[in-house]
């Protein structure tokens, strides 16, 4: 085991270093960069590429490719993400502004994924080809088919139209220090999100489900004569739990890297907001900073729910 | 001699082929395919039904889908003069734009802020839907495969090389990758949507493809091909490229919906294709007057549902049928 871990840990050191070289390529093929926007915008047209060129020296923009990309591996392998060229704080403090509105919204779609699948997927499974499962099987075909922020309209029209609370997109409520406040924000994210993520789980939920209950053992326990709630919940549902806990890990990932169409519809200072507004002022230090924790988050949840569900899953043997 | 004739057609026409075994065992199969899978059946036809309407929206669509539509303004005085229009602008101008008019017999969607039908707007945004995910979905798989069938026939460090920058792709954040690709001209064009989104999709193909290759590249008649002296080239092309193909059109067949609907999340962010009509920028155009006129998002929204719900079922319906153990991906 020990083996497989240390060979996966190199080759996630590989993969995040070749992550921070794709970004910072990418980054610097983009049209215009920082000092363009910045400077030139604000200058008079004669001094606008005296001022351009100023900005780029003081930003270290005018260096050759190679010598910004050694600045920045160096910069790199002392954990350091980059200062923004705009508020010159260190991108670790700005993630560290901004990360609890992820979370609060990544949990939020979470639990909500969570609340509505497993009943669904349970009901779904247990009354097999009965209406019922008819009737969920299509919902959650459709959700999975309903692009994220057109869920979030169709709830944001429903609660306009039924005048049920006003939304307010100017004060960021936290959810510990105004909860009233916050959830009338965060609830149509969380459940467009929620709804969205939550097909993809109620399916696998399902179809796992199904496949337990067929075994030999749910057969004995239901001769034995106990209830079907106590098998379900008691034997079942464990076990086709496995495959849903990789979900998880993976969905935690994603929560980190922020929803960001989400995020930006409904004003949420959130990472992924961060990362599309840093991207077109071309603020580069913040965004390749915030892209590389993203993908070392990614690859390291990865590694952990491979671990946990060899661990889950006796029958699994890693490569 | 006539009889003989009808009995047994020339060889080559359109009768012979009816006639044929080959099209009476797909007749059968697509038959089945309808009776046993009602639901990839339906899934089928919208996918059918909205390649039509893409086709033939020129023919559809009524309106153009950029056409401003005005009505005369009857409080329009031409004679007024400057202070009488300080106090009423609307006496100055001839016409009113017919802005945000509801579902009516001219408009049969509305119209949105611009007084643009939103009827043509919705078939035109379909035929951009359908190249886009068609296309992304062509590019990302022709891509896929070739890498793929390269990466798992060589092994070796290819291989791993390959595998570590399929890796780093994955492990980048949801939309960040669609938006660098799509940022690098100033107004991206369609076909630079299709390249990012195939971009975007080429890792899934490649994981997929490599594993039938490393199956397929170990089976002893390839080997025997290497023993008689078949070049590598044309061993991929001959003997494992047919392996692969199953699970190729499967992969392209599911990958529409997804493409589709990123697309869509980038026009809804004002990042997608610039001066054509997409469906994204509908909705992120409809929200804004979403209380007193939701016509124009929850039209454009359905669409994209629709769209790919077919393109789902669909391709749900084709992989059960091809090959079922990518269920698990």
């Amino acid at each position: 085991m020990s083996h497989y871990i240390a060979r996966r840990l190199i080759l996630n050191a590989v993969v995040i270093w070749l992550v921070a070289t794709l970004v910072f390529i990418a980054v610097r093929a983009l049209p215009g960069d920082y000092a363009q926007q910045q400077a030139g915008a604000r200058m008079e047209l004669t001094d606008q590429r005296q001022a351009v060129n100023q900005l780029r020296k003081d930003l270290g923009l005018d260096k050759p490719l190679w010598r910004q990309y050694i600045t920045f591996m160096a910069s790199l392998s002392h954990a350091s993400l980059g200062r923004s060229y705009e508020t010159h704080r260190t991108t670790w403090r700005e993630l560290g502004d901004r990360l609890p509105y992820t979370l609060e919204l990544g949990t939020s779609i979470l639990i909500v994924a969570f609340a509505i699948s497993m009943p669904v997927g349970i009901i779904s499974a247990v009354r097999q080809d009965s209406w019922a499962d008819y009737i969920l099987r299509t919902f959650s075909i459709l959700a999975v088919a309903t692009p994220v922020f057109f869920s979030a309209v169709i709830l944001l029209f429903i609660v306009l139209r039924l005048h049920l609370w006003t939304i307010d997109l100017i004060s960021h409520p936290h959810l510990w220090t105004q909860p009233a406040a916050a959830l009338k924000l965060y609830a149509i994210p969380a459940f467009a999100g929620g709804i969205a993520g939550g097909a993809g789980i109620m399916r696998l939920l399902r179809s796992q489900l199904l496949e337990v209950l067929r075994q030999d053992y749910v057969r004995t326990a239901f001769a034995k004569g106990l209830q079907e709630r106590t098998v379900i919940l008691r034997h079942a549902l464990k076990n086709a739990m496995i495959p849903i806990v990789t979900i998880l890990g993976l969905a935690i990932a994603d929560i980190i890297s922020g929803q960001i169409i989400l995020e930006n519809m409904f004003n949420i200072h959130g990472v992924g907001q961060y990362l599309l507004s840093r991207l077109l002022v071309r603020d580069f230090p913040p965004f390749e900073g915030t892209v590389i924790l993203t993908a070392s988050v990614v690859v390291m949840m990865n590694l952990i729910v491979d671990i946990v569900y060899a661990w889950m899953d006796p029958r699994i043997r890693l490569a | 001699m006539a009889n003989l004739e009808t009995v047994a057609p020339s060889a080559g026409t359109i009768d012979a082929w009816k006639k044929s075994a080959a099209f009476s065992t797909l007749r059968s199969r697509i038959v089945r395919f309808i009776r046993q899978r009602k639901l990839g059946a339906f899934g089928v036809g919208l996918v059918l039904l909205i390649v039509c309407i893409a086709l033939a929206s020129p023919l559809i669509q009524r309106y153009d889908d950029n056409r401003a539509f005005a009505q005369p303004n009857p409080q329009f005085n031409p004679n007024a003069n400057p202070i009488q229009v300080a106090q009423n602008p609307s006496l100055s101008s001839p016409t009113i734009v017919s802005r945000y008019q509801s579902p009516s017999a001219a408009h049969w969607f509305g119209t949105d802020g611009y007084g643009r039908d939103i009827y043509a707007r919705v078939i035109a945004g379909a035929r951009a839907a359908i190249f886009i995910g068609i296309g992304a979905s062509i590019f990302a798989v022709a891509l896929g495969t070739a890498i793929g069938i390269i990466s798992g026939y060589f092994s070796g460090i290819t291989d791993l090389v390959v595998q570590r920058f399929v890796d780093a792709m994955r492990a980048f954040p949801g939309l960040v990758l669609l938006l660098l690709i799509v940022q690098v001209k100033k107004d991206a064009p369609l076909w630079l949507t299709v390249l990012a989104l195939g971009i975007l999709g080429w890792a899934t193909a490649v994981r997929i493809v490599r594993s039938v290759v490393l199956t397929t590249a170990r089976l002893p008649y390839v080997e025997a091909a290497r023993a008689y002296g078949a070049s590598d080239l044309r061993i991929m092309r001959s003997h494992i490229l047919p392996n692969v193909m199953a699970p190729v059109i499967v992969i392209f067949s599911i990958g529409i919906g997804g493409y589709i609907l990123a697309e869509a999340g980038l026009s809804f962010l004002g990042l997608g294709p610039q001066g054509t009509t997409t469906w994204g920028k509908m909705v992120s155009a409809g929200r804004q007057a979403l209380d007193l006129h939701p016509w124009e998002a929850l039209f454009s929204g359905g669409a994209i549902t629709l769209t790919v719900l077919g393109f789902n079922l669909a391709g749900d319906a084709i992989r059960d049928e091809l090959d079922p153990r990518l269920r698990q991906r």
